[in-house]
């Protein structure tokens, strides 16, 4: 008798604590699949992204140059492993991801400089970009928001400030991942 | 037929199928040597010697090499062995520009900073040279977009766009508007 008794309340302690690990697991399975990732790391690792071609609004900026910020973008996100995937703009494989963020880059400002007088005067000649860069979700809700700078003062070509822009983009949003709890739809505005 | 007559024709014939023969030669002379000539024309592809900037395939930036259009593939190889290819139907716009870039590398710049009295900046203000950028923007098989820059010496990117627009590249209308942004990029040159 006293053995059928122990055997039950062992038995309903088990069956309870199997429901306490088991419940939460499979109602965070069901209202957000991604969430059992998150835990392991920012919010991007699980996430993918699309770089889409730089809008230059009215700003009269060398294609060159257009080129080589998307290019540099493209480089600097795949080598911050923040991403699963990271798709150029048009690629049709990004449409299989349902986790898919879309970074946009739109010049504000553009200063173009000179490396001749950077290298005779120093202190001129400065190459300039200021970027506003968005990441998107794929219903177009705004996930981080930034305005981000690239120059070239001293050494280098004019071209390199492409490339410290899309480093600075990148680091933006790797520092934003990281410290970010894991919830992409919360608007991050600012300026590096 | 008399025999006089016989003898002339048998002297006649070999002598016809002797020039027969000989026109025969010639023809398939000419032919053979325009045969030639076209082979060669065809196994000699353009080549340029180039400086890679960005965004060719997995080529390394800021490499030198030679860009080169073999059949219907665009390729650059910094070497003779290796190289990145691209097909030419997949290149979607050419733009050209213009832009001065200091000579000597990194050697000249230090040289340059070392020298006494601040003379290395005299010395900037002659070490500079004008190069062509070429870009271009071509796709890939899934769609994605990707882009190119190219920096070749003065006057040649204009003779790769030719080349290029001669092996089937089409230019979109979108882009022929944006092809004074090409000619602004020329504006864009360092002074």
């Amino acid at each position: 008798m006293w053995t059928n008794k122990c055997g039950s309340s062992i038995a309903l302690v088990v069956a309870l604590v199997a429901a306490t690990f088991a419940l939460p697991g499979r109602l965070s399975g069901q209202t957000f699949p991604v969430t059992s990732s998150d835990r392991s790391g920012g919010f991007a690792t699980q996430w993918s992204v699309q770089v889409d071609q730089v809008d230059t609004g009215n700003l009269d900026i060398s294609y060159s140059f257009q080129i080589a910020i998307y290019e540099n973008l493209v480089f600097e996100l795949k080598k911050t492993k923040q991403f699963e995937q990271v798709f150029r703009d048009g690629d049709i494989r990004a449409g299989e991801f349902s986790n898919l963020l879309v970074l946009k880059t739109t010049v504000e400002k553009y200063t173009p400089g000179s490396e001749t007088r950077r290298a005779v005067t120093t202190v001129s000649g400065a190459t300039k970009l200021t970027v506003r860069s968005q990441l998107l979700t794929r219903e177009g809700k705004v996930v981080l928001e930034r305005s981000v700078n690239g120059n070239v003062r001293f050494f280098g070509s004019n071209l390199r400030a492409t490339h410290n822009l899309a480093h600075n983009i990148a680091k933006t949003i790797k520092q934003t991942s990281l410290s970010g709890s894991g919830q992409p739809p919360a608007i991050l505005t600012g300026q590096l | 037929m008399s025999p006089a007559v016989t003898l002339l024709s048998n002297r006649v014939t070999p002598v016809g199928a002797r020039s027969r023969l000989l026109v025969a030669l010639i023809c398939c002379g000419l032919t053979a040597a325009a045969q030639n000539s076209t082979q060669l024309k065809a196994s000699t592809a353009f080549r340029i010697r180039v400086t890679h900037l960005v965004g060719f395939e997995d080529a390394k930036n800021n490499c030198s090499g030679a860009l080169s259009i073999q059949n219907d593939s665009l390729q650059f190889q910094k070497t003779r062995k290796s190289g990145a290819h691209i097909k030419i139907s997949s290149v979607r716009d050419i733009f050209l520009g213009e832009q001065s870039r200091q000579v000597g590398g990194l050697p000249l710049t230090l040289g340059e900073a070392a020298a006494p009295f601040g003379s290395g900046r005299v010395v900037s203000l002659f070490a500079h040279k004008k190069y062509d950028t070429f870009s271009f923007e071509y796709v890939d098989s899934n769609g994605g977009i990707h882009g190119a820059v190219f920096q070749l010496k003065k006057g040649q990117a204009a003779i790769v766009k030719k080349e290029l627009i001669a092996h089937g590249v089409t230019i979109s209308s979108f882009r022929v508007q944006s092809g004074t942004q090409g000619a602004t990029e020329v504006g864009h040159v360092d002074k």
